[in-house]
């Protein structure tokens, strides 16, 4: 707790994106970003990061491993808003477009200590047939806008989205002060 | 870990590992005891120990091989051989004299070695080891006692040097565990090894050993001990000095534990006797007895029980006897009396468990689970609400119907009835009455029954009929008399009645017609007829005569009757009288008698009795008298004989004044009549269930309804209200009065059902300010205020309640059986009384009676409802919550007291946040505690609410605009927060980027892309991705502004005095040569004609407070062609739509003629360098709003230049021969121009106006055709604008025609130019252009256009487009031209509205903001498309192939271009207009005009400048500026035309050796801020020339209402020298 200014609490954040599992894709990367409320600012570290491409592992669960380290710490005086970690995963399709595999948010978890989140993934799905087609002819599927949406509630009424068949790992170590 | 530390790990370490090495640590302090004690032991005894001691190893290696560590191998290698052989002692000086070198090598090794497994050996298992060294401290405390002789005995070299050793070590400890551990008592661990370590036989044995060797040792205590580790001392020694000790040694020396030092001691031993005894001390077992009462209760407490009392005690838990001893004991023993009852029980609650086990029971025999599993098939049924007075579930048909037929409405006092309404009301209440009475005409009964009971006393008295006994008839007529006496009384009253009811009617009448005369006029159709009914005089009359003889004999029967009664009674009394006397006179004689015995007895006898008064006889009744009184009563009652009989016949045939004649009063309240209308709605339970049609009131005050509702229930009804609503004009309803409908019987269905009516009455007060009486307010019909009559609103509904009929005849009643089973089933529900297994029990008295007889007991919980029942019914009050309460444990949760809740600041903070307060919005970190919240926070916040209602006067003229200021402030304010709740809708796109279908056009277009050149020689701009502003920060957004070029700039004119143009035109030339590297074409200039200066225009555009700049081009049609980028900061770094459509900053386009100054003051040195100064003259600006932009995404177009009216030095009439075949292209229009491109990067997405439905006043019919007409035009110009109704300023919608209506224009303006329509036409528009222009998308958000009538927007001093055009539109109406509001599209401001007139031949466009008026062939008019044409009475949309007004047609008589809205298949109604009659004009008080000019405005502008100049010196130049204030006027006159000459010659008379440069601005008057910011945006003020002077002027020229033009006259003056 820093003497003078306004007392806040600190939350560090340590941790990795360990490894993914998605059957059907190959060559994916990960981007992570934070979403936080208003009481919360980044003190130190990296609020976004961009993991090297990866690709599956020959053994029987096919792991797409990443192990792509996350260390920020935040600063905040009200657990409101407490920040979530927004990941968004992207790959060559057949064409060799890079295209979004999925998106998925998870709050840090709330208390100290070692802990596994499993985050389902998923994409926007395209409003119709016909767009599902151009959209995968030509290699421009639906994106949000901002992966960041994906850890708001606003406008969430009746968006398409394809089921989550994926799942991404991700370990934390989370500290607070 | 600091290095100090770890070292003494290290040491640590290695001393446990000694002790490992010593066999779990004893090996070695054996052997180092046994080295002490063998100095004080001949050396003989050694072999002997040897012995004892060989038999150990064996022993000790054991454990030693157990040891899960690993020892390094060298070290048990090299101990191994040397165990073996016993060294003699005196051997060994030798043999250490002998190999010195060889032990220093060894040692070496051995710290080595050592070192390392101690460094091994630490990882793995630190635990143990940690507990073992505790003995080492024991140990050397025990040393520590005997190092004293020790000293003293050694003299060997491997002794001292293990001595030192252990001394050292044991200095070192002393440290660290000298004061833990107190001597002689041992530790917890030091117990534990002593009991846990294996060797425990072994010194007892060795003990024994050695008593058995030498018993008579002196040492007693440390004998016992000592002696067992003498044995193999030989050999340990040799083994430290050769190998271990050493090599600790070198590790500083301090490595040798004390082993030796182990105090070994007889295990104690506590009998269990004893234990059991310090147990008992300690431990405490309840017993089992049952503990007597008196134990339990307080002293001299008699236990109490509340049972035997009569009090209801509930069922106890069921615990065994034993138990509850065992815990009364137990409690007895902490604090007794709080936890045993009054009669010495524990106290308890009743028993919680439930008799019966709330789990189904398990099955225990498998008989078939198939027929367990059987799936039953229950068909679906609709759920039905189950409520408390429902009809029961199993109703065969499901629903019931209940039909209300309500007719109509007949008030029968209403506030807006006129005097004669009363009368009339009464009147035909009246007659109502008297019809209702004639129709069942009960005095003709009353007389036919009387003549009936005559003739039957007549033939009863009859004598030839004596078939009964004389009695009987004697009775009968005796009755029928009476009952003739009774009927007879009643006819008297019934004809009576009559009698004064028709007199009344005609009284009535007759002061109705009187009114009617008195007031000239008549309201009520009413007419009543008297009609007369001739009777036969002579039959009548003795008719008359004869039922009053009648009557006489009757009465005198009567009379007789009572007469001979009375004389019986007489007689009697009499007799009795005459008895009494007789016998007091006997007792007289014999009390003469008797008192002469009893004296005292007899005298008081006669007081005891009272004297029977003498009764009078009763007088004889006069046959005069009585028949008088008939006829009296007769003349009163009855009709007299000969009389016509009067039948009044009320119509409606007379004829109501129609409303020409009327007086005024008596016209307004008709309308006020004609304006109200009353609907009903029908209750049904206590919720509406429909509504009657809202009908206006006739003037007959009779509404008529004829609406069938059909209610279909299935609620038992209980209750079915008519609620009676009046609607007074475009108000809201008034509920006037309720009124209850009784439930129809079941056997009442429709058809058979018969109107009723049911009156009303309501206890509304109105009071009118017309003839209408109103209504709970006194008035009278006299003339002098008397006999007051207070009439309240009331009426009749007629209107009938039936049960239905179904299709199949059925009625559609709830059978009666389901009712009652209905009711009971909700009674056991709810009610109390079921609980004693009765129900329907409605008594109460009874029931309370019941209850005290029953004895119930009122503390039993089961009896609880039933009681309170009795107890609320028997009090009186009754208490029902009329509340539901929704979270009635949240009091339970308050963990802190709502007002401590809100005194936190920081609640305080987070509340306001989340409510969006625009202090707060975007608060970022709200502090944690409220300490660190500061008070100034919500300051500004609190100021902001108080000010709310207070009224700031300081930036404003006066309190009128601050007022309106208020106002706007507090509307904007509402309609942001309605905007914010809205903003939270997102769609689709905003969320998801989505790829569009590619279609066929596209697809094409992409084709033909391909074809394209890939650099065309004109690019054009394309559209591009929209964003949408939510993720965005500062930096990302910047508006770009792309400029492109100019035209008709004005030029430097050369100066017409004589002194000045040589050295000023020299000057200026040669500047352009020194500037010629940059000018373009030196040749260009020198096509000028000779003299002909240049101007050299940049372009400065500052927007936020960033200023940017083009190059400086040359000639007055300058070709920039730059882009320009600026940044943009949202407020607060909110960057939502709703934060950016309330950007309020102007993007200023200013541009500058750059003027190059030569300063170089000394001729000669001009060959060397060139010294000029810059200076730029501002030629003009065009502010364009940052609203404007967001909203339009770009704009592009050519605007007109804002040049000051006089801009000294510059002329426009300049090269003709240059520009002459462009001005017979272009029009005449005066101006200069710039062409923009002005976009959003990215570009933003603008936020959907939230379309909100709004309620109207207007026909249905009305907005059904101006949604099908805006739908039809939208499908076929969607991009026209298309406007048909608006929303008012109260949020109605209203349509849009209504706006438009003759308006008077001020008369000050009209008496200008009385001949000159056209110079009025423009001094009007002139006039409207000077009311401040507010744009409602800052205002309100892009919400909703709200448009002002003309007079709200003459109040208010603030609108926008609309509102200026709309009353220029009503000027020009009432100035008899042929005008429209034109809606479309114009730059810069967007969808628009201007105004179109029709001047003789051609027609007018006109700015309404701006007060310019365009041909429409001119093409510069800023409105680009048109898209409807409104005027007073239609609207037409265009619907020719284009909408440029240089293109189009404003011919609305053709069909074919224009579609109009109101046609032959909808005529225009008429719709009234929802403007003011006349506006009515204030003169502005110049007084205030003249104070706000000089004191206000002027002093602030000069203040601001010399702000703006801090590093200079502001010098004003006084003579110049009162100059100039006289020059100001005349501007305002001229309208700033046509005066620069005159000005310019007198300013240089005046002023002839100064530079002049300066320029008058021009503004309406709205706030300090915006003459600021336009002073500014000159920047008069950055000329930093040392002896440069300044004037500045304000001239405020007052209109009516308020309307203010500014003229503010900045100028700078540099003098000649």
């Amino acid at each position: 707790m820093a003497a003078g200014g306004p007392s806040v609490f600190l939350l560090m954040v340590n941790g990795q994106v360990e490894s993914a599992q998605f059957p059907e894709f190959d060559n994916l990367y990960c981007k992570y970003c934070f979403v936080y409320g208003q009481d919360w600012a980044p003190t130190a570290g990296l609020e976004e990061g961009i993991s090297q491409i990866t690709s599956k592992s020959r053994d029987a669960c096919q792991a797409l491993v990443w192990n792509f380290p996350i260390d920020i710490t935040f600063k905040s005086t009200n657990p409101f808003g407490w920040p979530q970690i927004v990941l968004s995963v992207y790959g060559p399709d057949v064409f060799g477009n890079d295209v979004v595999r999925g998106y998925g948010a998870v709050h840090v978890p709330f208390s100290p200590g070692r802990h596994k989140r499993t985050i389902p993934m998923f994409v926007p799905e395209s409003t119709s047939k016909l767009q599902k087609f151009t959209s995968w002819f030509m290699g421009r599927r639906p994106e949000y806008t901002d992966p960041k949406v994906v850890a708001q509630g606003e406008g969430r009424e009746g968006k398409a989205r394809r089921p989550p068949p994926h799942r991404q790992v991700g370990a934390w170590d989370v500290g607070s002060v | 870990m600091n290095p100090r530390e770890e070292k003494v790990k290290i040491i640590t370490e290695e001393f446990i590992e000694n002790d490992e090495d010593a066999n779990v640590g004893k090996r070695k302090k054996n052997s180092k005891v046994q080295r002490q004690l063998r100095k004080k032991q001949p050396p003989t005894t050694g072999p002997d120990k040897m012995v004892s001691e060989e038999s150990h190893p064996g022993n000790q290696q054991e454990p030693a091989q157990d040891e899960p560590q690993t020892r390094l191998l060298s070290v048990t290698a090299r101990r191994g051989p040397c165990s073996l052989p016993p060294i003699p002692s005196a051997s060994r000086t030798g043999f250490a004299e002998f190999s010195m070198r060889e032990r220093m090598r060894e040692k070496l090794q051995a710290a080595r070695s050592k070192a390392e497994s101690a460094l091994l050996q630490e990882i793995p298992t630190p635990r143990p080891r940690r507990l073992r060294s505790p003995p080492v401290k024991e140990l050397e405390t025990e040393f520590g006692t005997e190092s004293g002789k020790e000293v003293g005995s050694t003299q060997q070299e491997d002794d001292f040097q293990s001595y030192s050793r252990v001394k050292f070590h044991v200095s070192a400890r002393k440290i660290k565990s000298k004061p833990q551990v107190p001597p002689g008592f041992p530790s917890a661990e030091e117990a534990y090894n002593f009991f846990t370590f294996t060797f425990d036989p072994e010194p007892e044995e060795a003990g024994e050993k050695l008593k058995h060797q030498d018993g008579t040792d002196q040492e007693e205590e440390e004998g016992e001990e000592e002696p067992p580790a003498q044995e193999g001392a030989n050999r340990m020694d040799e083994e430290e000095l050769l190998h271990g000790k050493d090599a600790e040694d070198f590790l500083l020396g301090l490595d040798h534990t004390a082993d030796e030092f182990l105090a070994v001691r007889r295990a104690d031993y506590e009998s269990a006797h004893v234990r059991l005894q310090r147990e008992k001390e300690m431990l405490f077992i309840p017993s089992r007895l049952t503990v007597p009462t008196y134990k339990k209760l307080p002293e001299n407490v008699q236990p109490r029980f509340l049972e035997d009392e009569g009090l209801y005690i509930g069922e106890r838990p069921e615990v065994a006897r034993t138990n509850q001893n065992i815990m009364e004991n137990r409690l007895l023993m902490q604090e007794p009396v709080r936890w045993f009852g009054d009669d010495g029980r524990i106290l308890a609650l009743p028993n919680p468990i439930k008799p019966f086990p709330s789990r189904p029971p398990v099955l225990t025999q498998e008989q078939s689970i198939k027929a367990e599993l059987e799936t039953l098939y229950k068909k679906a049924v609709n759920y039905v609400h189950r409520s408390q007075h429902m009809i029961g579930s199993g109703d065969p048909s499901g629903n019931f119907q209940l039909d209300i037929d309500i007719s109509g409405l007949i008030f029968t006092h209403h506030p807006c009835f006129s005097r004669e309404h009363v009368l009339a009301a009464k009147l035909a209440q009246l007659y109502d009455q008297y019809l209702a009475r004639h129709q069942r005409n009960k005095a003709k009964f009353l007389t036919d029954k009387l003549q009936a009971l005559r003739n039957a006393v007549q033939t009863g008295l009859n004598p030839e009929k004596p078939h009964q006994s004389l009695d009987m008839i004697q009775k009968t007529i005796n009755e029928y008399k009476s009952e003739i006496r009774q009927t007879r009384k009643l006819r008297d009253a019934e004809q009576e009645r009559d009698r004064t009811l028709l007199k009344t009617i005609i009284k009535v009448w007759k002061e109705m017609k009187s009114l009617r005369e008195f007031q000239r006029f008549t309201n009520t159709p009413l007419k009543l007829v008297l009609r007369k009914e001739k009777v036969d005089q002579k039959a009548d009359e003795e008719a008359y005569e004869a039922e009053i003889q009648a009557e006489i004999s009757e009465l005198l029967e009567e009379h007789t009757e009572e007469y001979e009664q009375k004389m019986e009674e007489y007689r009697t009394s009499y007799q009795q009288w005459k008895a009494w006397k007789k016998a007091q006179r006997a007792k007289k004689k014999k009390k003469k008698q008797a008192t002469e015995e009893h004296p005292e007895e007899e005298t008081e006898e006669p007081y005891a009795e009272e004297d029977p008064v003498k009764p009078t006889p009763p007088e004889p009744t006069d046959r005069a008298v009585i028949e008088q009184q008939v006829r009296e009563r007769a003349a009163r009652s009855r009709r007299r004989p000969g009389e016509p009989t009067l039948l009044p016949e009320l119509s409606l045939a007379g004829s109501v004044t129609p409303n020409d004649q009327c007086p005024r009063a008596e016209v307004w309240r008709r309308e006020d009549v004609k304006r109200r209308s009353v609907h009903l709605k029908v209750l049904f339970n206590n919720k509406q269930v429909c509504r009657t049609a809202s009908r206006q009131l006739g003037t007959d005050f009779r509404v008529h309804f004829g609406q069938i509702f059909n209610l279909q229930i299935f609620n038992w009804p209980e209750s079915l209200t008519l609620q009676i609503y009046e609607t007074v004009g475009h108000s809201s309803s008034i509920l006037l009065a309720e009124v209850f409908l009784p439930i129809p019987e079941t056997t009442v269905v429709t058809g058979r059902a018969p109107i009723e009516e049911v009156e009303f009455s309501s206890n509304q007060h109105a009071t009118l300010d017309h003839e209408g009486v109103g209504s709970g307010v006194p008035f009278s019909f006299e003339a002098d205020g008397s006999n007051q009559l207070i009439l309240m609103t009331s009426g009749k509904v007629s209107h009938s309640v039936a049960w239905a009929i179904g299709e199949n005849g059925i009625p559609l009643i709830p059978p009666l059986s389901q009712q009652n089973i209905g009711f009971r089933s909700a009674l056991k529900r709810a009610d109390a009384i079921s609980s004693i297994g009765t129900s329907g029990v409605t008594d109460m008295k009874k029931l309370a009676k019941w209850a005290a007889e029953s004895k119930l007991d009122p503390n039993d919980p089961n009896n609880a409802p039933l009681m309170q029942l009795i107890s609320v019914a028997t009090s009186g009050e009754s208490y029902v919550p009329d509340f539901f309460r929704l979270e009635q444990l949240q009091q339970e949760f308050n963990f802190v007291s709502e007002e401590e809740l809100n005194r936190s600041k920081r609640f305080r903070l987070l509340h306001l946040r989340s409510q969006h307060v625009p202090e707060f919005r975007n608060y970022k970190q709200i502090p944690v505690y409220d300490r660190e919240i500061m008070e100034k926070v919500f300051q500004d916040y609190e100021k902001r609410l108080q000010d709310r209602n207070v009224i700031e006067t300081k930036d404003h003229i006066d309190t009128h605009r601050a007022v309106v200021a208020k106002y706007l402030q507090q509307v904007r304010e509402s309609v942001i927060n309605r905007f914010l709740i809205a903003k939270q809708h997102f769609l689709l796109a905003d969320l998801v980027v989505e790829e569009e279908v590619p279609n066929i056009s596209i697809l094409g277009l992409n084709l033909f892309k391909l074809a394209e050149q890939k650099r065309p020689l004109r690019p054009r701009r394309k559209g591009r991705k929209k964003v949408t502003a939510q993720n965005l920060s500062d930096g990302d957004i910047k508006l770009l502004v792309n400029i492109i070029r100019a035209y008709d700039l004005p030029v430097r004119k050369p100066t017409a005095s004589k002194s000045q143009q040589p050295s000023r035109s020299s000057r200026t030339f040669r500047e352009k040569h020194a500037a010629s590297p940059d000018t373009r074409s030196p040749t260009h200039s020198a096509d000028y004609p000779l003299g002909q200066v240049l101007v050299r225009p940049f372009v400065e555009v500052s927007f936020q407070r960033t200023i940017c700049h083009t190059t400086t081009a040359e000639g007055p049609n300058p070709s920039w062609n730059e882009e320009l980028e600026l940044p943009f900061r949202a407020p607060n770094g909110d960057y939502s739509t709703a934060s950016l459509q309330s950007v309020k900053d102007v993007v200023f386009i200013n541009i500058f003629d750059e003027v190059l100054y030569d300063v170089l003051e000394d001729d000669r040195e001009r060959g060397n360098g060139i010294h000029t100064r810059i200076e730029r003259h501002w030629l003009g600006c065009v502010k364009i709003p940052f609203s404007t932009i967001y909203f339009q995404a770009r704009i592009d177009g050519t605007f007109k230049i804002d040049t000051p009216p006089v801009l000294l030095g510059y002329s426009k009439e300049q090269n003709m021969i240059i520009e002459r075949d462009f001005d017979s292209v272009r029009s005449l229009s005066e101006g200069s121009y710039i062409t923009l491109f002005i976009t959003i990067e990215p570009q933003l997405v603008p936020g959907e106006s939230v379309r909100e439905k709004f309620d109207s006043q207007e026909d249905e019919k009305l907005l059904q055709a101006t949604e099908k007409f805006q739908a039809e035009c939208a499908l076929k110009f969607p991009k026209r604008q298309c406007l048909t109704t608006v929303i008012d300023i109260s949020g109605k919608t209203v349509f849009i025609t209504r706006y438009l209506k003759p308006l008077n224009p001020p008369q000050e303006l009209l008496n200008v130019y009385p001949n000159n329509p056209q110079a009025t036409a423009e001094l009007v528009a002139r006039y409207v252009s000077l009311i401040p222009f507010l744009p409602d998308t800052v205002s309100f958000a892009g919400l909703c256009d709200l448009w002002s009538t003309s007079d709200q927007f003459l109040d208010l001093l603030a609108g926008d487009e609309e509102e200026h055009a709309v009353l220029l539109c009503n000027y020009f109406l009432f100035l008899g031209k042929k005008a429209w509001l034109v809606m479309g599209n114009a730059i810069p401001e967007g969808p628009t509205a201007y105004v179109v007139t029709w001047e003789k031949s051609h027609y007018l466009i006109w700015n309404p903001c701006s007060g310019h008026f365009y041909g429409q062939f001119d093409t510069f008019c800023p409105l680009k498309n048109v898209g409807c044409l409104i005027g007073p009475d239609n609207i037409w949309f265009n619907i020719q192939q284009y909408d440029s007004p240089l293109r189009i047609n404003f011919d609305i008589t053709k069909p074919k271009l224009w579609k109009s809205f109101f046609s032959r298949s909808l005529p225009y109604p008429g719709l009234s207009s929802v403007q003011p009659e006349e506006l009515i004009y204030q003169h502005t008080d110049k007084a205030v005009a003249a104070e706000l000019q000089d004191s206000r405005i002027e002093k602030i502008l000069k203040e601001k400048i010399m702000d703006w100049r801090p590093r200079h010196l502001t010098r004003w130049n006084r003579y110049c500026t009162s100059t100039l204030r006289h020059f100001l006027p005349l501007l305002e006159s001229s309208q700033g035309e046509d005066v620069e000459d005159d000005h310019r010659a007198e300013l240089l008379k005046q002023l002839g050796d100064y530079r002049f440069s300066g320029f008058p601005l021009h503004m309406p008057y709205s706030e300090m801020k915006p003459l600021i910011d336009a002073v500014y945006s000159t920047g008069v003020h950055n000329i930093d020339v040392p002896n440069v002077e300044f004037a500045l002027a304000v001239y405020i020229h007052p209109y009516p209402k308020n309307v203010l033009s500014v003229w503010i006259y900045v100028a700078s003056l540099i003098r000649n020298r």
